[in-house]
């Protein structure tokens, strides 16, 4: 619509311009091949032996002084020039022949010597020397001394031992004590304390010995953490219905201290 | 699971289940034959006091006659407690110390008598008296060795002078047995035999001084002395067959006790004294039936068909009694509480008889045949039951017909009968089957050991 409205230009015909573009472009060839031929370059190449032109000449000049040159050091093999020669590398070891089937020796099958059993040979004690008893200033005064038991006795896995409180009643009725030790030790059944639970530990118990000899106000001092043990060391003071009567006084206290070791 | 998979993985399993089975066998073999014994063995480690009994030292001419059975009697008291490691009569020293002035402790108590205790004293007589002081010493007690000194005078005479010794050895054993009396004093009951009849005699504990008690020209059998010494109940054979009777020993006559129809035999007191149990058929089936001490206000305790004899009280509680019943065949024993009730079967079989019930409560005694029949091996034994877990020892072996077994009141010594017949005699040995020795001749049944 709208080129029927503007009509195209009228254009000049395609022919004459090329035909001039390409007539220009070989003169503009032409022109550089003949410049090239007609007037070559007087230039000497770069490099060349021309004496001003071209490379820079060098001059050995022997009046700068040099530093000297340093004497081989004979010692330092890497300074020297007599180079030793390097170690030969070790000859290849040759590997074994591979050892032949009937080499091999097949270990017989050793029975172990089992030595004959011999019951252990008792050896005796030394002979006991009487120890130096050392003096304590403690001990005069009787309260700051350690109570002693009274009456130990050693039962088949351990040790079972009898502390009084009451100091001048252990002294004066010692065979009640040692009643008293063996009666607790008699009511203890071995078997009661777990024997692995128990191994190495000791439980104290307190009781009171009534004037009649009956026991009253059972309780646990210090447990072994073997609820096991602490259950034997009871049920001993709870099986015995009496002592046997107080030589003298109306209770003591009895402290029973059992010590595990089988 | 990938046994399932093998053939023949059931013979494997089957055998694996015998190893195992062999495995536990071997592992609770030697606890099972550990615990046959339990704690009736005293060597967990006590020691028995070492005791050392000096000669007494005469103090008058005349009281070397006594001298030697009071030695005698101690020493032999003091054996046959139990209690002690007593010092052979050749290695205490050979002064005979009369008073702790005399005493030279360091003697005693060095090698080789090492007592821990000395018995020592004097024997003396005064205007027809026996005088005889006696002491105990703790040798190792340097300081305050006197345990106890006490005199004793009795009119001369040699059983006065065993009797000074028991009582010397009784309080010996009660100050160091650890609260349990002496029997030194006690008494024993039994069956004379004599001829066709059979009448109740006593002697001491140790088998002396026996004495008829009655004189009733029947036969009287299972002689039981009341808690309290002062009554002895037995059964008699008479116009109405076997009745119970009851001696005073107070008054050393025949008291009341009253009659009923059947056969009534083995009577048994209850630890108070104001009770019996015995055996009755009034009813037709022999029964256990209890009383008071007169024999009035019975009452039935058993009523099962089979008989049911032998009862015994428990001395320590009275709330229990055991008696052989033979309701299941051969006779068994057999507990329950005094009312009925609670009946419990002690023996698994065999033929057991004439339970006793220790003082402490915890063991019966009884004679026992674990095998019983024509050509069965073994014989009539003593055993002791603990009656919480029914675990029984064996105290007599290969020594013939046992029974009747008696606790002592210290719980630590049997009486029983050895033999049958006219040929049984009382034994007598420590509870644990140790130290058996006869304390009569033959002729001499059915003991019964007094309560204190």
């Amino acid at each position: 619509m709208s080129s029927q409205a503007h009509p195209a230009p009228s254009r000049p015909p395609l022919g004459s311009g090329v035909v001039g573009a390409v007539a220009l472009h070989i003169a503009v060839v032409g022109v550089l091949i003949a410049v090239t031929f007609l007037h070559p370059s007087r230039k000497t190449p770069w490099g060349d032996k021309a004496s001003s032109v071209g490379a820079i000449e060098a001059s050995m000049v022997a009046s700068i002084p040099l530093p000297p040159k340093a004497p081989p050091v004979e010692n330092s093999v890497l300074t020297s020039e007599n180079v030793t020669k390097a170690p030969e590398p070790p000859p290849k070891e040759k590997t074994a022949p591979p050892p032949k089937p009937t080499d091999l020796l097949i270990k017989e099958k050793v029975v172990p010597k089992i030595p004959p059993k011999v019951a252990p040979k008792e050896t005796l004690a030394p002979p006991k020397r009487p120890q130096p008893v050392p003096v304590s200033p403690k001990a005069t005064s009787g309260d700051a001394a350690t109570q002693l038991p009274q009456s130990i006795s050693h039962v088949k896995d351990g040790t079972a031992t009898v502390t009084v409180q009451n100091r001048a009643f252990g002294n004066r009725y010692a065979y009640y004590l040692r009643i008293v030790g063996s009666k607790v030790t008699e009511n203890y059944y071995l078997q009661e304390p777990d024997p692995i639970a128990s191994r190495g530990k000791s439980v104290t118990v307190l009781f009171d010995i009534q004037r009649d000899g009956s026991p009253a106000n059972l309780r646990i001092e210090t447990r072994s953490g073997s609820p096991s043990l602490d259950n034997a060391a009871l049920r001993a003071i709870q099986r015995i219905d009496t002592f046997g009567d107080l030589p003298e006084g109306d209770h003591i206290t009895i402290e029973y201290k059992f010590d595990y070791r089988p | 699971m990938t046994m399932r998979s093998i053939s023949g993985s059931t013979v494997y399993n089957s055998a694996l289940h015998f190893l195992s089975i062999a495995a536990l066998c071997f592992v609770a073999s030697p606890m099972l034959r550990a615990q046959d014994w339990f704690h009736l063995e005293s060597s967990n480690g006590a020691e028995r006091i070492r005791i050392a009994v000096a000669d007494f030292k005469p103090q008058s001419a005349d009281a070397s006659a006594f001298k030697h059975a009071f030695d005698a009697t101690l020493f032999a008291d003091l054996n046959a407690a139990g209690i002690f490691d007593i010092v052979s009569k050749g290695l205490i020293p050979q002064s005979s110390p009369g008073a702790p002035a005399e005493m030279n402790l360091s003697e005693w108590s060095a090698p080789p008598s090492k007592a821990a205790m000395v018995a020592f004293g004097s024997v003396a007589t005064q205007g027809g008296r026996l005088v005889v002081n006696g002491y105990l010493d703790d040798a190792k007690n340097a300081q305050f060795p006197q345990v106890f000194a006490k005199q004793y005078s009795e009119d001369a005479s040699e059983n006065e002078a065993r009797q000074i010794a028991h009582r010397f050895a009784d309080e010996i054993i009660s100050r160091l047995g650890g609260g349990v009396a002496g029997i030194a004093e006690t008494k024993i009951y039994y069956v004379k035999i004599l001829g066709q009849n059979k009448e109740i005699w006593e002697m001491d504990y140790d088998g002396q001084n026996q004495h008829a008690l009655t004189h009733l020209g029947t036969v009287s059998l299972s002689p039981r002395i009341s808690p309290d010494n002062s009554r002895l109940a037995f059964s008699s054979l008479g116009r109405e067959g076997f009745q119970i009777k009851m001696y005073s020993l107070l008054l050393n006559r025949m008291v009341n006790f009253t009659a009923a129809g059947g056969t009534n035999l083995s009577p048994a007191w209850a630890p108070t004294g104001n009770q019996l149990a015995f055996s009755s058929s009034r009813t037709g089936d022999p029964e256990i039936w209890t009383s008071d001490r007169e024999g009035n206000v019975a009452h039935r305790v058993t009523n099962f068909r089979g008989p049911d004899v032998s009862p015994v009280w428990n001395p320590k509680t009275g709330a229990q009694i055991a008696w052989i019943s033979g309701r299941t065949g051969l006779p068994q024993l057999y507990i329950m509480d005094a009312d009925g009730s609670g009946v419990q079967r002690m023996t698994d079989g065999g033929y057991a008889t004439s339970p006793s019930w220790s003082p402490n409560g915890q063991f019966l005694a009884f004679a026992w045949s674990r095998k019983y029949g024509p050509g069965a091996p073994g014989g009539q034994d003593i055993y002791i039951m603990e009656i919480t877990t029914k675990r029984w020892i064996q105290l007599t072996h290969g020594i013939g017909r046992c029974d009747f077994p008696s606790w002592s009141p210290d719980g630590r010594h049997l009486v029983f009968a050895n033999g049958s017949g006219a040929r049984a005699r009382v034994m007598t040995m420590l509870a644990d089957g140790t130290q058996q020795h006869a304390l009569t001749e033959s002729g001499a049944d059915m003991p019964n050991w007094s309560w204190k």
